[in-house]
């Protein structure tokens, strides 16, 4: 099938410089010397293709090229070389509420917000009681929006943009607006549109919901496509790439390295090693560690946080009573976890050797093996907890 | 003209930008849209004042009336052309739309609220010929040209700073000092019978004076609404109404030609 969206050798390049547009003064200060601006490509060498109909995510730390890209396919930025093709109607969502002017009321910036989206005012008169409802701000419609809280004027900005129609929705983060229903409504909103077979193209920071919701997931690192294709992989390879150096996850190793972990490997229950594993089978942590001198009664230990950096587990050699007399040279060992009762969703592996009056912190991997679980059954939460039913029985 | 396509594509929201202009200016403002005339009312009172006293000599107040509303016009497509782009970075940036329309809109709500105080200054300019016992013009029935050659000016100038303040931002400084010398060249508080006398020796200072479209347009207006008012048909007249147009295909060569860097220049 014909693609939607192409991307051909697509490159944007910016003229770092100081702040802000330059002035006459600073143009004709530089007259007749070339002026050397260090050019920065925001992209460059990209190349996709999206067929019609698919709900693609792009992911990448800050910075690394996922706005312009989306500008790049919204027409509202040009590129420096290459070029990118779409076909058919393209809305995006780059910014909730354009072109509300403060003074005006919310009926009144609906309309110009909708003309700002391509939507016919028709279709909009028609459908305002439904959008105030959506919004709901049925009180408030006449108030300037100045008055109104981010958090209605957002409502009310994605009320109108739920109108829209098109053939291609961009959609560039502003959905981590709002509170949880919202949120709930939005995907709600976005699962209709996939339905009746749009093609979405989706920034954004929320790995879940890229999880859940697209078909394909590309990874952008410093204006570069670095890796593409099913979520969950890619996701895993940008949790392995990147996210550990930010968010509330707090990545570093530091000790004294007198024992220190050599090498690390996850390895399902069939001793393969990978990064996604499923609930109730086994997770085994394979470690290799070098100990530069004799160390009488190490401890080691793992712990493990959610993705938000949430501690849901740790224990110990030592609170395991699993005394170690002494390691000394190369040696390893496996860690087992079996069954893992954790639920689907992303975690991250902390391990650490210390000595046994945790006076001495010897080597610590801190939030350092990100992983991924699988669960093939539909209950919910952090953990499967062992449950039994007994059926009802009268009295 | 070749955006006439995409304008036209998009009218609705060039309709909704232009009403947008014309409600933000008079939102929060106890006498709304009577500024549009109260302020050349008084402008044109001053003028006239200050006129007498300097001059000794005064215009006819139908005269400044008719001057002062045309230059308000010019004035205010001048100022909001100005800040068309880089007043609206959000759109600009975050929404694709032909650009152009941002421009078009500030330009064609001044022109709304020109056509809004005509429809006051043309009973007021009609009240005071009576008083002297004459007419409004029949010529009058010409105004649509007067006023198309007018918007193609305002439109072009409007396209030219709108582009050109994204590079610059010292055109805002810049068109202040412009904007009154151009008054004073303008025959806005004062009529040609001033240039004409100074004129008399060396009628090519006619003929370059009236190379400034502001001159022909002021003095147009006067022409066809007032009986007493002939227009001057010299001979580079033509080419200065050309210049107009010229003005106008440039300015709209230099927009098209911008606008692709708008978004990164904001």
């Amino acid at each position: 099938m014909e693609p939607v969206i192409e991307a051909i050798d697509l490159g944007k390049c910016y003229q770092r410089r100081g702040v802000g547009a330059p002035t006459l003064m600073s143009r004709l200060a530089h007259m007749g010397k070339s002026t050397v601006h260090e050019p920065f490509w925001a992209l460059r060498n990209v190349n996709f293709s999206i067929p019609r109909g698919t709900t693609v995510g792009v992911v990448g730390p800050n910075g690394s090229g996922k706005s312009s890209m989306l500008g790049l396919a919204a027409g509202t930025i040009h590129p420096t070389e290459g070029r990118i093709i779409t076909r058919g109607r393209i809305s995006s969502l780059l910014e909730l509420g354009a072109g509300f002017h403060p003074d005006l009321s919310g009926r009144e910036n609906v309309f110009l917000n909708a003309a700002v989206l391509g939507i016919p005012r028709e279709d909009i008169a028609r459908r305002m009681d439904a959008i105030v409802e959506f919004a709901g701000l049925k009180d408030f419609i006449d108030t300037p929006v100045k008055h109104y809280s981010s958090g209605m004027y957002v409502r009310l900005g994605f009320a109108v943009a739920v109108e829209m129609n098109p053939d291609i929705l961009l959609i560039d983060e502003v959905l981590a607006v709002g509170d949880v229903a919202f949120q709930m409504k939005c995907f709600d909103r976005l699962n209709e549109f996939k339905k009746q077979g749009k093609t979405i193209l989706l920034v954004t920071h929320d790995l879940v919901a890229v999880e859940q919701f697209c078909n394909e997931v590309k990874l952008i690192h410093e204006g570069s496509l670095v890796a593409e294709g099913a979520p969950a992989d890619v996701v895993m390879e940008y949790l392995k790439r990147y996210m550990t150096r930010i968010g509330q996850l707090n990545v570093e190793e530091h000790g004294t390295r007198d024992v220190e972990f050599t090498q690390v490997a996850l390895l399902d229950e069939n001793g393969k090693e990978g990064t996604s594993f499923e609930t109730g089978k086994a997770l085994v942590v394979d470690i290799r560690y070098r100990a530069k001198k004799r160390i009488e009664k190490p401890v080691f230990g793992y712990s493990i946080k959610t993705g938000n950096g949430f501690f849901i587990y740790g224990t110990n050699t030592q609170l395991m009573k699993v005394d170690i007399d002494a390691v000394e040279g190369e040696g390893s060992f496996q860690l087992r976890i079996e069954p893992l009762s954790l639920m689907a969703g992303k975690y991250f592996l902390s391990l650490s050797a210390h000595s046994w009056d945790h006076e001495t912190q010897y080597h610590r991997l801190e939030d350092w093996y990100p992983f991924a679980v699988t669960s093939p059954s539909a209950d919910l939460g952090v953990f499967q907890l062992p449950t039994k039913w007994t059926l009802p029985r009268p009295d | 003209m070749n955006h006439l396509h995409d304008i036209m594509e998009r009218r609705d929201l060039l309709w909704n930008l232009t009403v947008r202009e014309l409600k933000i200016r008079y939102r929060n403002s106890a006498l709304g849209f009577l500024w549009t005339l109260l302020i050349p009312l008084f402008m044109g009172l001053i003028y006239m004042f200050f006129l007498r006293l300097m001059a000794g000599r005064g215009v006819p107040m139908s005269e400044i009336i008719i001057g002062v509303f045309a230059w308000q016009f010019t004035v205010t497509s001048v100022n909001s052309g100005l800040h068309s782009i880089t007043g609206n970075t959000n759109l600009v940036k975050k929404v694709y739309m032909p650009r152009i329309i941002l421009p078009l809109a500030a330009t064609l709500a001044n022109l709304i609220n020109y056509l809004l105080s005509l429809i006051v200054q043309f009973p007021l300019v009609a009240f005071l010929l009576y008083l002297q016992g004459e007419f409004i013009s029949p010529m009058a029935v010409a105004l649509p040209l007067v006023l198309i050659l007018h918007f193609i000016l305002n439109y072009g100038i409007a396209l030219l700073l709108a582009a050109g303040n994204v590079h610059f931002r010292d055109l805002e400084h810049l068109i202040g000092v412009i904007l009154s010398a151009w008054f004073f060249i303008s025959p806005v508080m004062y009529n040609l019978s001033f240039i004409e006398r100074v004129a008399a020796d060396h009628p090519i200072l006619l003929d370059l004076y009236m190379m400034n479209p502001m001159a022909i347009i002021c003095t147009a207006y006067r022409a066809i609404i007032l009986p007493h008012v002939s227009f001057p048909w010299t001979g580079l007249i033509w080419i200065s109404i050309a210049g107009c147009g010229l003005l106008y295909v440039l300015a709209d060569r230099i927009f098209s030609r911008q606008q692709k860097n708008f978004a990164d220049m904001l």
